[in-house]
């Protein structure tokens, strides 16, 4: 069963000679080297533009965007509080519709943008920005996912993968791996969870290239509350060095463990197909043996990741969307 | 009561165009509404809901224009606010008991960005056990932080406070958030006559919120509030000092020009009233409904000739050191009705009564001081318990030194 | 008496490293009967890879445990130091770990007859025509070794953390001596090889080495430092409500042509500069796009210029660049200046490409995906002019 996806009135940028020259978030700031989530947020402006207003939740790429007295960014911006994405950007929206519309302001379109991390969106925030999704306001809540929390040094979040070494799941000799969980599926969950939410997307900020500058467009041209999940390689907490950023994020959607989707109106478009019938996969010991934060495992343990990444492509109806394997019949 | 007899000038005029029967939660929402607010946040939790219930309702018959946004939370609610004030847009939210304290941290943000809006407090007990009754720790847990804090006693009060609350919160040598408390149940489920102002009047005292360079608009583009080391933080902490220093001043204007349009409704020191104290030996001090029977109860027992009066505090955050200071050094001695708890603190005293002890402590005549615990979890405090204070406090007044200080008012023991 | 060791380290890529070593000077002086303790300067947390950061240890022979805390740890940073370690040469331009920090000599801390330890493959000189000029003499010491380099998990296991305690041990055998040095690390982990590194780097810092490895460095000796000190304003300056002006607005196109945030620049950070052949440049925009620092500004004529004031030497650019050494990571001490390369590039294309080259050398030093596992050096080669290799295939650069 196929469906055409419904037309986004956007500006698409047609290759990398296209993006938007001008920075409106600058250099100066206080990321890593090779850090995946500053180009994160360096396109998300770039391609939203100076009428934008932005909070960014409490998180690496906040301490890390600045420190006091000074600022990297050019639009408006304003701190939230760890949990508080969500509700940031519905406050922002709310005020900015009011005032429009009782005079207090010009009419105009002004975008309204929150970048949380996964420990803020993902996991202590995930009830805000549900609330913020069944909204009506124009809004689009952005998921910087590097896999931890990489402000207090990398602890891991219910986004970590499967086996990785953080300061909270440090490998032992008794208990091997400590990171026992499977990564959650935020885009997935919040996708199949608002039916009148519009866009939904999964990202990756360099790969392939203008992929996730153009889901901004069509996020921010769409209407209503949107989301985007990013993959951003962390060279601090991945451990790898800063100069591979690009490829890790790369060999990460190429092995399937993070799937490349949009869904425009409940339909779901690949943007990057990990399926047998579509690009395949590579394996994902391929991407794991690159990270220092996985040279504890064992063979066991990348055969069980590689086996969830398999299940997640081959057996999900919806692969890699949705973990529903199919009906039963109901026995009586 | 004192505000609820004085006949405005200017009622006959028209700043008041009507009057309804409305309890303390329904006259907060005719106060929002007259404050022309832009954004309410909503969440539910007893007493307070009842705000919300009215001013969706005053929004669905359309007598209201405000974004309404029912909220996934207690900390959800106060972010919504607090972001919507940042975009220069008024705002208000409120909540109760425990629901205030889970959204404690927007709480405290909210002051240390320097936002202006309003929220209301029910006052409720805090869990554990579920409680629904009055008490004050709720409110009071963020005195500390930056915040304007006052009680008001009446629907009249807790409906012109919203505008009032407004005007102080939002000046420009002020910008601090302003919660305004009332107590559960006796206050916020009372219903009494209230005199509604005109909207024009309304507009005439309360001037539109202006953030000016401080609003987050593409048209001014800052950064607020990017992450500090130990070379800031001091700095930023003077700041929030000296406007809840200059908030004091703020008030004054406040209340002036609230009289100037309204009649003379409030009186000066306006940071507190004080009832039968001119000749008075020992009073009590308080804050929120229990003015009610301790007025009653002076006045009583001035009949029988004994010198007592009493003080409503209003305003607690800024505390109004000075004038208090001068008001209740006076007396011989002074008890203070705390509606709240500070386990282990200081003689185990409650919040109120180390607030007004430190602030007497300068004072040339000092008061014997007395504390009493009473009216927790939304037990009532009658006449009869207000007499027993008064009683209480005259004795201390001849005592040359005190063993306890606190004492229990209405416990079964 | 207090001696003070401060440790200047890069963030995270050395963290591990420089935290062992500050501990190891506490453990090594306890067991030689002194006081000591050790601490971070907790405004460096969090790190952030390259940013420069510290770690400090104190000793004291006759001090109580809580006079030594008073006078050293409720500081967040020192005032002075009896050896400022310098785990990564690159840092002697200056480190700047935050913004209003300014760019600071590396040798800012380091008293009179104090010493500058640096583990650098550089002869003194070559330092010093980095390194401010200080009224006083001190001494620098050079510890002959690569910058180690590692993560937050795999740590480079390479002798560096024994070579600096042994150093230390040849500068003030007061602080730790080189016996108690090696009985230390003999009892800790009874391997006789590091035991053995630590004295082989004791030696080589001795008066009597050949050759000589400790020099004394004069009021005439280094730089005068030009970058200033910021100084923080007073409340009373500052807007209220946390509210900080936002950069500027402004591009334009060629050098310096983007708007940036003046007061903190961090240029610092890098250990590494991409050095750039334009003529090689086939203008496929990645180093433009891939580029986390925003440092790279398009030029009329569609190359990028580099301000490299800004750039963190990630090492992006050059690892999407798909051109054979169009874009190669250099040695950060090959650079005296920030010029523009562009402008160089526009005013005499084959003195700039002589230039480029010379600075670029023959080494290609590169990192392994995890950076503790180890560099390799390979031999590049100098294209002809306008010679374009493809080394990389860039997927779905037109979409």
């Amino acid at each position: 069963m196929s469906s055409t996806a419904p037309q986004i009135d956007y500006e698409k940028i047609k290759g990398v000679h296209k993006i938007p020259l001008e920075e409106l978030y600058t250099s100066g700031h206080r990321t890593c080297q090779g850090c995946e989530s500053a180009t994160t947020m360096r396109g998300f402006i770039k391609v939203a533009g100076s009428r934008t207003v932005v909070t960014g939740a409490t998180g690496c790429m906040y301490v890390a965007n600045t420190s006091y007295l000074t600022t990297p960014w050019i639009v408006p911006w304003m701190h939230t509080q760890l949990g508080a994405g969500g509700s940031s950007a519905v406050g922002m929206a709310a005020g900015l519709r009011a005032l429009k519309r009782k005079g207090k302001i010009k009419d105009e379109k002004i975008n309204v943008i929150n970048f949380s991390g996964d420990l803020g969106a993902g996991d202590m925030g995930i009830g805000g920005i549900s609330a913020a999704l069944q909204s009506d306001y124009d809004l689009l809540i952005i998921m910087y996912d590097n896999e931890s929390a990489a402000n207090t040094d990398i602890q891991a979040t219910g986004l970590t993968t499967f086996g990785a070494q953080t300061t909270f799941t440090p490998p032992g000799t008794k208990h091997p791996i400590m990171q026992r969980r499977w990564k959650k599926n935020v885009a997935g969950m919040l996708a199949v969870g608002h039916p009148t939410c519009r866009y939904v997307a999964t990202a990756c900020a360099t790969f392939p290239p203008t992929d996730y500058l153009n889901k901004v467009q069509k996020a921010l041209a769409i209407g209503g509350p949107t989301f985007i999940h990013t993959y951003d390689p962390c060279p601090k907490g991945w451990d790898y060095h800063p100069r591979f950023s690009n490829e890790l994020g790369e060999l990460g959607i190429k092995c399937g463990i993070y799937p490349l989707y949009e869904i425009v109106d409940g339909n779901i478009i690949y943007t990057w197909d990990a399926r047998k019938t579509g690009k395949g996969r590579i394996p994902v010991k391929e991407f794991l043996t690159k990270q220092g934060r996985f040279d504890h495992l064992q063979e066991e343990h990348f055969t069980h990741i590689q086996k969830m990444v398999d299940t997640m492509w081959d057996e999900w109806e919806m692969p890699g969307v949705a973990p529903i394997k199919g009906i039963l019949k109901a026995r009586v | 009561m004192s505000v609820a007899v004085a006949k405005a000038k200017s009622d006959q005029s028209g700043v008041y165009e009507r009057e309804d029967l409305l309890n303390g939660c329904q006259a907060v929402a005719q106060g929002v509404c007259l404050a022309d607010v832009d954004v309410i946040a909503a969440y539910p939790i007893r007493p307070y809901t009842e705000v919300m219930d009215a001013l969706s309702k005053l929004i669905a018959d359309g007598k209201f224009d405000a974004e309404y946004i029912i909220a996934d939370s207690e900390h959800s609610q106060f972010e919504i606010v607090k972001h919507a004030s940042s975009v220069n847009a008024r705002a208000f939210g409120g909540s109760s008991g425990t629901g205030w304290m889970y959204g404690m941290e927007a709480l405290v943000v909210t002051a240390t960005d320097r936002l202006p809006p309003l929220f209301v407090v029910g006052n409720r007990a805090l869990d554990d056990p579920g409680a629904f009754g009055v008490e004050h720790n709720d409110a009071m847990a963020v005195r500390d932080m930056g915040w304007l804090l006052c009680w008001v006693t009446t629907p009249q009060e807790a409906l012109e406070h919203v505008l009032i609350g407004y005007r102080i919160a939002e000046d420009k040598k002020v910008r601090m958030p302003m919660g305004l408390a009332m107590d559960g149940a006796f206050l916020t489920h009372s219903q009494h006559m209230v005199k509604i102002p005109s909207p024009e009047a309304a507009k005439r005292f309360l001037p539109q919120y202006d953030l000016a360079e401080r609003r987050l608009h593409p048209d001014n583009p800052i950064s607020v509030a990017p992450q500090v080391n130990e070379d800031w933080v001091m700095e930023l902490r003077r700041q929030n000092w000296e406007a809840a220093k200059r908030a004091r001043g703020v008030i004054k204007e406040a209340y002036k020009e609230f009289n100037e349009v309204f009649g003379n409704r409030y009186s000066a020191p306006y940071y507190f009233d004080e009832f039968m104290t001119d000749d008075a030996e020992a009073v009590l001090i308080g804050v929120g409904t229990v003015a009610a029977p301790a007025r009653t109860a002076a006045r009583r027992l001035r009949e029988k000739g004994q010198k007592v009066g009493y003080v409503n505090l209003r305003w607690f955050r800024p505390f109004p050191t000075v004038e208090l200071r001068e008001c209740l050094s006076r007396f011989k001695a002074v008890g203070v009705v705390d509606r709240d708890f500070a386990h282990g603190s200081p003689d185990n005293c409650g919040i109120l009564m180390h607030e007004v002890r430190s602030c007497l402590y300068p004072a040339k005549n000092r008061p014997a001081i007395v504390n009493f615990m009473g009216g927790l979890g939304g037990r009532d405090l009658s006449i009869a318990d207000a007499q027993k204070m008064y009683d209480i406090t005259q004795q201390a007044a001849k005592k040359d030194s005190m063993d306890e200080f606190v004492t229990w008012i209405g416990l079964r023991e | 008496m207090i001696k003070r060791v401060e440790v200047n380290y890069r963030g995270i890529f050395q963290k591990n490293l420089g935290k062992k070593i500050g501990s190891d000077i506490v453990m090594i002086a306890s067991r030689m009967g002194q006081r000591a303790f050790s601490n971070g300067r907790y405004s460096d947390s969090p790190e952030r890879n390259g940013i420069p950061c510290k770690y400090f240890a104190f000793v004291s022979p006759d001090l109580s445990e809580e006079e030594l805390e008073a006078e050293c740890g409720a500081k967040l940073e020192i005032d002075e130091a009896n050896i400022s370690v310098v785990l990564d040469d690159t840092m002697c331009k200056g480190v700047e770990p935050w913004g209003w920090h300014g760019v600071r000599p590396i040798n800012e801390r380091v008293v009179k007859d104090g010493c500058l330890l640096v583990v650098s493959k550089k002869e003194h000189n070559d330092l010093l025509k980095f390194i401010g000029k200080k009224p006083y003499n001190y001494r620098l010491a050079i510890l002959d070794g690569d910058a180690s380099l590692a993560g937050l998990w795999v740590n480079k296991d390479d002798l560096t953390h024994e070579h600096i305690l042994g150093g230390i041990a040849a500068i003030d055998p007061t602080l730790i001596s080189i016996e108690a040095v090696e009985s230390y690390l003999m009892d800790k982990t009874k391997q006789k090889h590091r035991a053995e590194a630590a004295r082989a780097a004791y030696e080589s810092l001795r008066q009597e080495a050949k050759p000589p490895r400790v020099k004394t460095v004069t009021p005439n000796d280094g730089i005068v430092w030009t970058h200033e000190i910021p100084v923080l304003p007073k409340w009373f300056e500052m807007q209220e409500g946390a509210v900080v002006p936002a950069v500027k607005r402004g591009f334009e196109m060629g050098p310096k042509g983007q708007s940036r945030n003046a007061m903190f620049k961090r240029g610092t950070t890098k250990t590494q500069r991409p050095a750039v052949r334009f003529d090689l440049c086939t203008k496929c925009t990645l180093c433009w796009v891939e580029c986390p620092d925003e440092c790279f500004d398009p030029t009329t004529d569609g190359f990028y210029d580099i301000e490299y004031q800004y750039c963190v030497g990630c090492g992006k650019c050059a690892e999407v660049c798909p051109v054979k050494e169009c874009i190669v990571m250099v040695d950060e001490l090959q650079f005296e200046d920030d010029h523009s390369p562009w402008e160089h590039w526009k005013k005499d294309s084959q003195e700039y490409i002589t230039w480029v080259e010379e600075k670029k050398g023959k080494a290609r030093v590169s990192y392994p995906f995890v950076t503790g596992k180890g560099i390799t050096v390979t031999q590049g080669e100098v294209m002809p002019e306008g010679k374009i290799v493809p080394v990389r295939k860039t997927e779905e650069v037109e979409a």
